[in-house]
């Protein structure tokens, strides 16, 4: 039957077309996104801990020491970002 | 930096104390939405086999968004098409209107990009609690851990969880801006530089106009693939 050969010819053509663009995307684009967002990772987690140390700060009245342990644990978030995303980029 | 300022255009218009009135801010993003609007509706008003380039354009970007989500966060995420696609249509154009000289650029601004991303943040967030209920917090909490070391890492684990949407919003708003003052001040040098030396300059600036255009599109691209990830840790939980 032509019909259904024309069918399968088209399947074919199909799962490739699929394949090749997926691998070239993950080549890419994809690639250089997770570059960008490494950088910014690092940054945003200290931000965020040193922003909680300075609101927990407040209320407790502690004033220079939650800022100060919330800060290097910013650190070690941003850290541990980083190092997820890296795993994740290697699978 | 002249190309930074909000200005009201039209009457001063005010709600209780907050000033709602329009400015070239809210003009350019009606701009793109609109811009987004028309071609999308006559990219799809006629359905020919073979597409014009409207068509093709409108066709091109859905199968390009629609595989991303696929790829990304799997099938289970295709009920938030919609709005992924959406927001990387809109992040898109409002990074190249801005890209046109004495343009505005909507998301130069942090306050644009980090509503964008809250919104993303508190939604992920409620859609990871409907789907797992209390379970979610499970997130916080990796396999494997030693007992003694849980606290530290469960406050990691929030910390990073809570600076999604900061780097999200951050990443966007920075690159736009950093990516125009750059191309400001080389702008500059052109000018000082006068006749003799400011051609050097002036190929700097030729060159980062095509660099620019290069981020528009990938910051729009990593801001959508960002949304899928997050999705994806809301959708399907595994530690």
């Amino acid at each position: 039957m032509p019909k259904d050969s024309l069918k399968t010819r088209l399947e074919i053509a199909k799962k490739k077309y699929l394949n090749k663009n997926s691998e070239k995307n993950a080549q890419s684009s994809s690639k250089l996104g997770l570059a960008f967002k490494m950088s910014t990772e690092l940054v945003a987690a200290v931000l965020v801990g040193t922003i909680i140390g300075f609101i927990l700060d407040n209320w407790f009245g502690t004033k220079p020491w939650l800022i100060l342990i919330f800060f290097f644990v910013g650190v070690a978030a941003g850290i541990y970002n980083v190092v997820k995303s890296a795993k994740n980029m290697q699978k | 930096m002249y190309q930074f300022n909000v200005n009201r255009i039209g009457p001063e218009i005010k709600l209780g104390e907050i000033d709602i009135s329009f400015t070239n801010a809210s003009l350019f993003m009606v701009i793109s939405s609109v811009a987004i609007l028309i071609i999308f509706n006559l990219g799809s008003k006629k359905n020919s086999l073979i597409p014009n380039k409207i068509q093709l354009l409108a066709e091109l970007s859905y199968s390009f968004v629609s595989k991303m989500i696929s790829d990304t966060a799997g099938s289970k995420a295709k009920p938030y098409f919609a709005f992924i696609f959406s927001l990387f249509m809109f992040v898109l154009f409002c990074n190249m209107f801005g890209m046109i000289p004495y343009s505005f650029t909507v998301t130069s601004h942090i306050i644009v990009t980090f509503v964008l991303a809250a919104f993303i943040f508190v939604g992920v967030t409620i859609i990871g609690f409907i789907k797992h209920g209390f379970g979610y917090l499970k997130l916080f909490v990796p396999s494997g851990v030693p007992m003694i070391l849980l606290p530290l890492i469960v406050v990691i684990e929030i910390i990073s969880y809570l600076s999604r949407p900061i780097s999200l919003s951050v990443r966007l708003f920075a690159n736009m801006m950093a990516g125009h003052t750059m191309m400001k001040v080389f702008g500059g040098f052109v000018v000082s530089l006068g006749i003799i030396g400011g051609w050097l300059p002036l190929s700097f600036s030729v060159a980062l106009t095509g660099l620019e255009i290069l981020v528009a599109f990938l910051q729009a691209y990593v801001f959508a693939i960002l949304t899928c990830i997050y999705l994806n840790d809301a959708l399907n939980l595994h530690h």
